[in-house]
């Protein structure tokens, strides 16, 4: 059994003709026979709307609207045919603070050119096997940016629901303290203990 | 812990939407073959970088003679965008179309006009330096990673780098 990539269309949004077309190059070879092509966002979300894609892989830098600005509008433009769908924001860019740009405005996946036909099929494989949840905040709507687990999460706790979480870790108990617990029920009995 | 003790700033409603995606494709992934025939199709496009490097050469060299030109009311983040946005293009084309020598070299401007606070005329002749070395690139038709000549090329460009943030503070 493989993916049938045949059954879904993708836009790519980018201005560099000879890039968009290695690009849909690459798609189609994995298999995704509806590719469409806009040179911008503005262009990019008229489309958007008009055929409501399954995945959008836009470039950043474009004129006059950019990747962050269209993921902006497929997310919280009342127009939008679907404000979940997954975007791949391609770009050169590699700088955490424009991750964390790239991030605030909504994109699914982040992916750094150059880049191999291996990197994005392991972006396209992540939204299809892993795909995240969404958050509605006051100021924020789109794929939860707290991606790792939450276990491995040492950031600020924002979130209302992070109370509740906390109070949860509070009550679980400690790896020492299951360690004990091990202990002593593997104690045996028949020993007798000293009580100091 | 500590955060812990913070207070919560805002509600968050949490969502988790359909996977139309997993839906519509099942499972399975797809075929190391067709992954190879992918990055094989990479490897061996034949797009003509040259023109492309030109135009964004172009725009950086357009950046330069605005910084050059500017006056101290003129806002320094957009000054140092007009360099930065053609010199993150080179970085995220070159590789694309054989020249990773490009992607090195523009890759290394980039983490200096990321840093750098304004536009001065010390940063402006390093920015200069960088034109220069990847337009001998493009002319030169140096693809690949340039050998040793390559590593000295960008060893001196991160040591013009170095020598910027060396200097006493006026």
């Amino acid at each position: 059994m493989a993916y049938k990539f045949s059954t879904i269309n993708v836009l790519i949004v980018e201005d560099n003709l000879p890039m968009m077309e290695l690009t849909r190059s690459i798609l189609e070879t994995f298999g995704i026979e509806h590719v469409d092509s806009a040179k911008d966002g503005e262009e990019g979300f008229a489309m958007f709307c008009q055929h409501n894609y399954d995945l959008v892989i836009a470039d950043w830098m474009m004129k006059p609207m950019d990747g962050i600005s269209l993921t902006r509008r497929i997310r919280n433009d009342p127009l939008s045919p679907n404000q979940f769908v997954p975007v791949i924001l391609v770009t050169g860019f590699s700088e955490k603070r424009r991750v964390i740009q790239a991030r605030d405005a909504g994109v699914t996946e982040f992916l750094v050119k150059p880049f191999n036909a291996r990197d994005l099929y392991r972006r396209i494989a992540q939204i299809i096997e892993r795909p995240r949840q969404f958050v509605r905040s006051e100021d924020f709507f789109g794929p939860d940016r707290r991606r790792k687990r939450k276990s491995a999460y040492t950031g600020p706790m924002r979130r209302e629901s992070d109370a509740e979480e906390a109070e949860e870790a509070r009550k679980k108990p400690t790896d020492f303290a299951k360690t004990l617990q091990t202990a002593e029920e593997f104690r045996d009995p028949n020993i007798e203990r000293s009580s100091s | 812990m500590q955060h812990y003790n913070q207070t919560p700033k805002r509600k968050a409603e949490f969502i988790n939407p359909p996977n139309h995606l997993k839906d519509k494709v099942g499972s399975g992934g797809i075929s190391d073959d067709i992954l190879d025939k992918a990055e094989a199709l990479l490897e061996n496009n034949t797009v003509d970088f040259q023109p492309l490097a030109e135009m964004y050469l172009g725009s950086l060299m357009k950046g330069i003679d605005m910084c050059k030109d500017s006056s101290a009311s003129d806002d320094d983040e957009y000054l140092i965008s007009t360099m930065l946005y053609p010199a993150m293009q080179l970085k995220a084309n070159g590789g694309m179309f054989h020249y990773p020598l490009i992607t090195e070299v523009a890759d290394r401007l980039i983490q200096f006009l990321e840093v750098i606070d304004a536009p001065d005329l010390e940063s402006i002749e390093i920015v200069l330096a960088f034109h220069t070395t990847m337009r001998a690139i493009i002319h030169g038709k140096i693809k690949g990673e340039g050998g040793s000549h390559g590593r000295e090329l960008l060893k001196a460009l991160n040591k013009a780098c170095i020598r910027y943030f060396e200097k006493p503070v006026a």
